[in-house]
């Protein structure tokens, strides 16, 4: 858990240290080599296109509206070598219909989530039964781990807060008597199908 | 049309106002440190998901829609890493305390 919540502060923080210009992680042998790279592309792109969104640049051309631009640029291959260090291309098929159905679960469970919440922090009487539990995730550590500590962290009534001796995430709820273990489990669910690792047990 | 979509605009943000509120009352009442990340990660989450849905029919498409939206989602990742991060730096003092860490059910 330490080196996933590191990666993700690294991730999070802000505009990153001046950008080197090479934009591959490291340099394979023949031919290896085509594959980072069109990752790299695909990535610089992505961040240049979410650089142009918040900037939002506006026409007509001009010699300002140019040197707007080629600010964007550094950022976008900064946040893409920082990418590719941090999350390196692996080769594996997205279930976009998966996807789909937790971006739905995520959304649903959110209004769920931000309810309950106020719903205990309103009534007159706090209605509370803090504690915790934890959970042996079938998720291996790295990336898809963090991904579910993040998206756990907004379903309703959990809070991830690390990983104990054995590896298991230990959630922090606000209310023990919910049927918690029951929700996670079906998170991780959706999530292994999107990653496309679900073996179809469960 | 346009009366409709006011409506809707002030309904949507007047909920999102409700459910920042309602996170800052639990920030205030809750507690100790981990159930009120709970309330602000949450409560937050949800009261900018209802704001920025309520101005989507105000500003012009695609840009200021998609800065919006893009805007809800930077806000959502960064609470949702932040959160753990704090969660996992409160716990200790916490976690000592508290009962065992067997599920409850």
């Amino acid at each position: 858990m330490e080196r996933i919540s590191t990666q993700n502060a690294v991730e999070m923080g802000p505009p990153l240290p001046p950008a080197p210009s090479p934009t591959l992680p490291r340099k394979g042998g023949g031919g290896d080599r085509l594959l980072p790279a069109r990752f790299a592309l695909a990535r610089g792109i992505a961040f240049y296109g979410c650089w142009l969104l918040l900037a939002d640049p506006r026409l007509p051309v001009t010699t300002e509206l140019l040197a707007d631009l080629a600010v964007g640029v550094p950022a976008a291959v900064a946040a893409t070598w920082s990418s590719l260090h941090l999350l390196p291309p692996t080769v594996g098929r997205m279930r976009y219909g998966a996807l789909a159905r937790l971006i739905w679960r995520l959304l649903s469970q959110s209004v769920v989530s931000g309810v309950d919440v106020a719903r205990r922090a309103l009534s007159p009487r706090l209605s509370l039964q803090p504690g915790y539990l934890t959970y042996p995730t079938r998720l291996p550590p790295g990336p898809g781990r963090a991904v579910f500590g993040a998206l756990t962290s907004l379903m309703p009534g959990t809070l991830p807060v690390g990983t104990d001796a054995a590896g298991r995430l230990i959630y922090h709820c606000l209310d023990v008597t919910q049927p918690v273990a029951e929700s996670l489990a079906i998170d991780e669910m959706l999530l292994l199908r999107v990653l496309g690792e679900d073996d179809g047990h469960r | 049309m346009t009366l409709a979509l006011t409506l809707f605009t002030l309904i949507a943000i007047s909920l999102g106002a409700i459910f920042f509120l309602a996170g800052t009352v639990g920030l205030l009442r809750f507690p100790d440190t981990l159930t009120r990340l709970h309330a602000l990660t949450k409560a937050d989450n949800l009261g900018l998901g209802l704001i920025v849905l309520g101005l989507l029919p105000q500003v012009d498409w695609p840009v200021g829609g998609l800065k919006l939206i893009a805007v809800w989602l930077v806000v959502l990742l960064a609470g949702a890493t932040v959160g753990q991060l704090m969660a996992k730096a409160a716990r200790s003092d916490a976690w000592n305390g508290s009962t065992d860490l067997e599920p409850p059910r």
